[in-house]
């Protein structure tokens, strides 16, 4: 005879299943409630750090520019919130409501950042280096993510350079200031490099000759590849002799 | 649209399998107590008389092994007997057999060649012993194996028939080292249905029966190449009970290459879904226990759930490799080290869930190797079984969707 097993057993194995499946997804929304707070941390003290350099450079206006803190180390804490706002679109969606309020007040400090850099540079009479990009995802621009990578190893090459990159189509009316600013139209990715738009793809070497403060960096830096290269063929000679 | 209807069915399908292994957890903790890790090596009051078939088809490499290791039994020697039916072998198997028919406990039937089915079906109808077994010839008994079978039969007039736990019988490749792990699993989730008659399958690598139940409910049958599983089937619809002795040892040798595992496990997996579809009178009726209720239904879903997750994995996989090929394609490889920050960690749901069914494989293969070798140790096997598995059972399952859509059956190798 078979052995039955009760209904008990089959409904006890049920509700343990739903416990643990419904414990996953609870589990799972709690660790992003908890990088939605870390990004709001983050997204806080940058705020308070660029109201910090703002002030400072009120407060310095007829001292040395050198004296204001506003460096590229800033710009790494930027582009470390970009990586994790991007990661965080990609887990919950571009359409989740936490994730748009992120992206919103990023898109903010950026162009206050942005406004920084050019009055700080414009004191100490240097041309900042800055890319803007425009940039969709929603699946209507096929290069955005190749841009995105270009861009990405253009600010590990020259840490220097300040990229601030724009959601097309977030509904913040600074953000379309700054389309309308510089005319940005709908055919994306799009670039502003030294004022102007550049629509389409970009490679590596296309935005160094875009950019002539880029191009002086990148011939700087050959120059000096090339002398060490030099230099230690050089010492490898007088060794053998 | 698209995308959401195909993540929900396979939220369906995860949570179809969570609530296996739940069930199997449960089922654990219920069998705890009667899992003893070894043999009790006691002598039996009763010796019940007993005949093991050996049905041959060119197994001359192996037979030899396997007739010694069962005239190595610890049983009563006038008390065991051994048939080795030579099926129409082309090479020395008979030759080999022949040279063990001096020893009165054995003998051997030469016929043509008809199948597993009709070797052993030659046999049975010549045996008169109590208990009847079947052996394939490339298994080898643990010699404590036939005491522990027939100790369960003795302690349980109801049992018609009892499997042993089967291991992978010195594995050395790759290939068989992960049969190795996927047999222990395989032994603790086989205990684990024992009990509640969910098993399908008497296998041949030694599966003893008492004699009266070919006289109830017949002889073997071809059954789409899987005579094993459509006789425990038979069985089972017959309220014949079969359970699992996981103190009798019986080694077997896994296929050494993909090709040759990729052909049994065709014939395994093609087999157990005809039989299933033959059987579907049992499905999801109460009376025929858990076979109906869990084990008949996964085995003809678990194929679709298994492929489907594969899918997905392989559609993840696929996007990630396109996207980091377009990235090199784009700025070329990169040169600087991947940092470690905890807030990338995969935390969605479904990677929850994963890591979910990866402690509890784990855990069941603990307690699988705990069965097979009376404590754990860790091994490469199980490397090889958790990264293997995964991407090479689609080739056969695939193929096995195919013959059936298709209607093609498969060869035995």
């Amino acid at each position: 005879m078979q052995t039955k097993i009760g209904t008990k057993k089959y409904v006890i194995t049920f509700i343990i299943t739903a416990i643990v499946f419904f414990g996953a997804i609870f589990t799972s929304n709690y660790f992003s409630g908890q990088r939605i707070e870390e990004l709001k941390l983050i997204e806080n003290k940058i705020s308070l750090d660029i109201l910090s350099s703002e002030t400072q450079f009120a407060l310095l206006k007829d001292s040395s520019c050198k004296a204001i803190d506003h460096g590229t180390a800033f710009s790494e804490e930027l582009t470390n919130l970009s990586q994790k706002l991007e990661y965080m679109e990609e887990t919950l969606g571009t359409k989740d409501a936490d994730v748009i309020s992120l992206k919103k007040y990023y898109s903010l400090l950026e162009i206050k950042d942005y406004l920084l850099v050019g009055q700080v540079n414009e004191k100490c009479g240097i041309k900042p280096i800055t890319i803007i990009y425009f940039y969709s995802n929603q699946g209507d621009c096929n290069d955005c993510k190749k841009e995105g990578y270009v861009l990405t190893k253009l600010r590990e090459e020259y840490p220097d350079l300040r990229i601030y990159s724009f959601d097309y189509n977030l509904d913040l009316s600074a953000v379309k200031t700054m389309k309308s600013i510089y005319q940005i139209k709908s055919s994306l990715p799009a670039l502003v490099i030294g004022g102007e738009p550049y629509y389409g793809f970009k490679n590596v070497g296309d935005v160094e000759n875009l950019s002539p403060q880029l191009k002086k960096l990148r011939e700087a830096r050959d120059k000096a590849l090339l002398e060490q290269q030099s230099a230690t063929t050089t010492g490898t000679q007088a060794t053998k002799q | 649209m698209i995308p959401t209807i195909l993540t929900s069915i396979l939220y369906v399908f995860l949570f179809v399998t969570l609530y296996l292994q739940v069930f199997f957890i449960i089922t654990f903790f219920e069998e705890r107590e009667g899992l003893a890790l070894a043999p009790k090596k006691t002598k039996l009051s009763y010796y019940p008389s007993t005949t093991i078939i050996i049905p041959c088809w060119n197994e001359e490499k192996t037979v030899g092994a396997t007739i010694r290791s069962v005239l190595n039994l610890n049983y009563p020697k006038n008390k065991l007997n051994i048939v080795v039916v030579d099926d129409g072998s082309t090479d020395k198997t008979a030759e080999v057999a022949e040279s063990f028919t001096k020893n009165p406990q054995i003998t051997l039937i030469k016929k043509e060649n008809g199948g597993k089915d009709t070797a052993l079906n030659t046999a049975i109808a010549t045996i008169k012993t109590e208990l009847i077994g079947c052996l394939d010839a490339d298994s080898f008994v643990d010699k404590d194996a036939l005491t522990e079978i027939a100790r369960a039969f003795n302690g349980d007039p109801l049992l018609m028939a009892a499997t042993p736990m089967l291991i992978i019988h010195e594995p050395k490749t790759i290939i068989q080292k992960m049969q190795k792990t996927e047999y222990h699993l395989g032994a603790f989730l086989k205990r684990m249905l024992s009990s509640s008659d969910g098993l399908n399958v008497t296998p041949g690598p030694l599966s003893i029966f008492r004699k009266e139940v070919f006289e109830k409910i017949g002889l073997y049958k071809k059954a789409h190449n899987v005579e094993d599983m459509e006789f425990a089937l038979r069985m089972q619809a017959n309220h014949m009970r079969i359970r699992n002795i996981h103190t009798a040892h019986v080694y077997t040798s896994g296929p050494k290459t993909l090709y040759r595992l990729y052909k049994q496990r065709l014939r395994w997996t093609y087999g157990t879904m005809k039989n299933t579809i033959d059987y579907r009178f049992m499905i999801f009726k109460r009376e025929y226990g858990v076979l109906g209720m869990i084990t008949l239904p996964l085995s003809f879903v678990g194929v679709f759930i298994f492929l489907y997750n594969f899918g997905f994995m392989l559609f993840r996989i696929g996007h990630t490799a396109f996207d980091k090929i377009t990235q090199i394609s784009v700025v070329g490889p990169s040169l600087t080290l991947p940092t470690f920050d905890s807030f990338f960690f995969n935390t969605n749901v479904m990677a929850i869930l994963w890591y979910v069914f990866l402690f509890i494989s784990l855990a069941f293969i603990w307690h699988g190797v705990k069965l097979a070798e009376g404590r754990f140790r860790p091994s490469m096997s199980i490397v090889y079984f958790i990264v293997l598995y995964m991407l090479i059972a689609p080739l056969w399952i695939t193929r096995t969707i195919f013959n059936l859509a298709f209607s093609q059956s498969t060869t035995w190798r």
